[in-house]
């Protein structure tokens, strides 16, 4: 039985780690854009970023002072009984939320959509937000905590039905405008990782989408063929538009393109694009039966 | 890289003038921060903080990560905010407090850089993430207002700071700005990009007569 008191603490610093650490497959691919990218402005826009993560990292600051809305994606495997059920994964993610925007690792950024009331400490109705879900091929828990800024998510959101007639060439035209758009003076903070869902229902569309930009290692291709073919395609046709990191003139303003796909209705196409910006936080924690956890930045 | 010029707050008009977009500055003095509660609620309600604006005419888009302690308020991070979504009350706001400089993430549209042109203001856009330097260079926290009813990070802070940036000059105060530029040469370049996705120009999605967004 895995205790309540385990998971609290694993969501705790799983958040703590995501806001105050770079992970490793990010700052690799950044410092490979940083190599390739021959404009100044560009250099310096991720020379700085490198800075301002060495200092998080020492304990000076954070990642990114937007520390967004707080998401846990959490998968159950076999032997991860939670001690009062599962429901009590929810109440763990709001202790752990509300520890870590005490000691100031998040923001207070989480409002009432509508009164703009803000609760001071990020959690409320729907938030932090929990995705369940359940994997017999691991063992015990394995959550992710993701702290999404909020340029990204607000700025590099999109979707669109679009209909078998449509065809291919709709989605990418879909997709490359929608790039352009979220990357004009860095809304989306690029180098962004660019998440596509194609197929389901709106909501498991965006979802897909969501998924394929926070929780894949950034660049792994696909493992269906024609869809790592199509990932490859849109991520060159984005590093001619001339964007580079943080909007300026260059290559990279895409480090990452993930497709995810799922079956659809035989009269729809609907595509769904979210981005997560350049600093890519998110961090795993990965609880056994025996209540013991471990931390890791690898995905 | 290019060479940093060094201002010194309040900035004059004369100053502020002189400065070319995509010029590298920091600044030093103080500066004022708020968001979308600031905007929408001075221009709306005409309830602004009890701030000299002739004196203190820096507007910094952020809220700040700040944590409490013992005798008041630790900084723990300042990462600018996207101005952009401020554009609907951007204008009205550097008229009404003749702002000097905006300091902030992405840029502005027409209306504010129209705005800027006016009072003789400069919209600075922040480079890379930044927010833990630019912490390091606040010196002083000043004061804060509406800490009560607007929180943490909608309120407005007061803040010393030293040398702070650097940032380069993305709207300048005769109109220019450095992302409708490049905009330009972006669309330069969507003809071959939509040639080599097999896009063809007089593409069109399925028009289904929705009328929803258009």
């Amino acid at each position: 039985m895995i205790e309540l008191n385990t998971v609290r603490r694993a969501m705790f610093e799983a958040m703590k780690k995501a806001a105050t650490i770079l992970p490793p497959d990010i700052e690799k691919r950044l410092h490979e854009a940083y190599e390739e990218e021959t404009n100044p402005l560009a250099k310096q826009h991720l020379h700085i970023s490198f800075e301002n993560a060495r200092l998080a990292g020492e304990g000076k600051g954070l990642v990114c002072g937007d520390t967004g809305f707080p998401l846990f994606f959490i998968k159950a495997g076999r032997h991860s009984e939670v001690q009062g059920g599962y429901s009590q994964l929810w109440k763990a993610a709001e202790d752990a939320t509300a520890q870590c925007t005490e000691e100031a690792f998040l923001r207070p950024t989480m409002v009432n959509p509508l009164t703009r009331a803000n609760p001071g400490d990020n959690v409320g109705q729907g938030m932090p937000k929990v995705e369940l879900s359940f994997d017999d091929s691991i063992e015990g828990l394995e959550i992710i905590a993701a702290p999404k800024g909020g340029g990204s998510e607000i700025f590099g959101t999109f979707y669109r039905m679009l209909f078998p007639s449509d065809g291919q060439a709709g989605i990418k035209k879909f997709v490359i405008e929608c790039i352009k758009d979220a990357c004009y003076a860095g809304k989306i903070c690029p180098p962004a990782i660019v998440g596509i869902g194609i197929g389901g229902t709106a909501d498991l569309c965006m979802k897909l989408a969501k998924e394929a930009a926070l929780l894949r290692k950034v660049g792994e291709p696909s493992p269906d063929p024609e869809i790592a073919k199509l990932e490859q395609e849109l991520l060159a046709a984005s590093r001619e538009l001339g964007i580079g990191p943080m909007g300026s003139q260059g290559i990279n303003c895409v480090m990452g393109l993930h497709i995810e796909t799922a079956l659809t209705h035989t009269a729809a196409l609907p595509v769904a694009v979210n981005a997560q910006c350049l600093v890519g936080r998110r961090w795993k924690a990965s609880i056994d039966e025996n209540n013991n956890y471990e931390l890791s930045g690898e995905i | 890289m290019n060479t940093i010029k060094h201002l010194q707050l309040p900035l004059s008009e004369a100053e502020a003038r002189s400065l070319k977009m995509g010029e590298m500055v920091t600044v030093s003095g103080k500066v004022f921060t708020g968001r979308s509660r600031f905007h929408i609620r001075a221009i709306e309600d005409d309830i602004l903080p009890p701030i000299d604006f002739s004196k203190i005419n820096t507007f910094f888009h952020v809220g700040p990560v700040m944590r409490k302690v013992d005798d008041g308020w630790e900084l723990v991070s300042i990462e600018p905010t996207s101005s952009i979504r401020f554009e609907r009350y951007g204008a009205d706001v550097v008229r009404k407090l003749k702002l000097r400089v905006l300091i902030g993430k992405t840029t502005m549209g027409p209306a504010t850089t129209e705005a800027l042109r006016e009072v003789g203001g400069v919209y600075l856009t922040k480079i890379g993430i930044c927010g833990n330097q630019l912490g390091e260079q606040v010196k002083n926290i000043e004061t804060v207002y509406f800490l009560d009813e607007l929180g943490k990070t909608e309120a407005t802070w007061v803040f010393e700071v030293e040398k702070l940036g650097p940032f380069f000059v993305g709207i300048d105060s005769h109109g220019n700005n450095y992302f409708e530029g490049l905009s330009q040469d972006v669309e330069g370049n969507m003809p071959k990009i939509n040639a080599e996705l097999g896009v063809p120009e007089d593409y069109d999605y399925t028009d289904v007569n929705s009328s929803v967004g258009k």
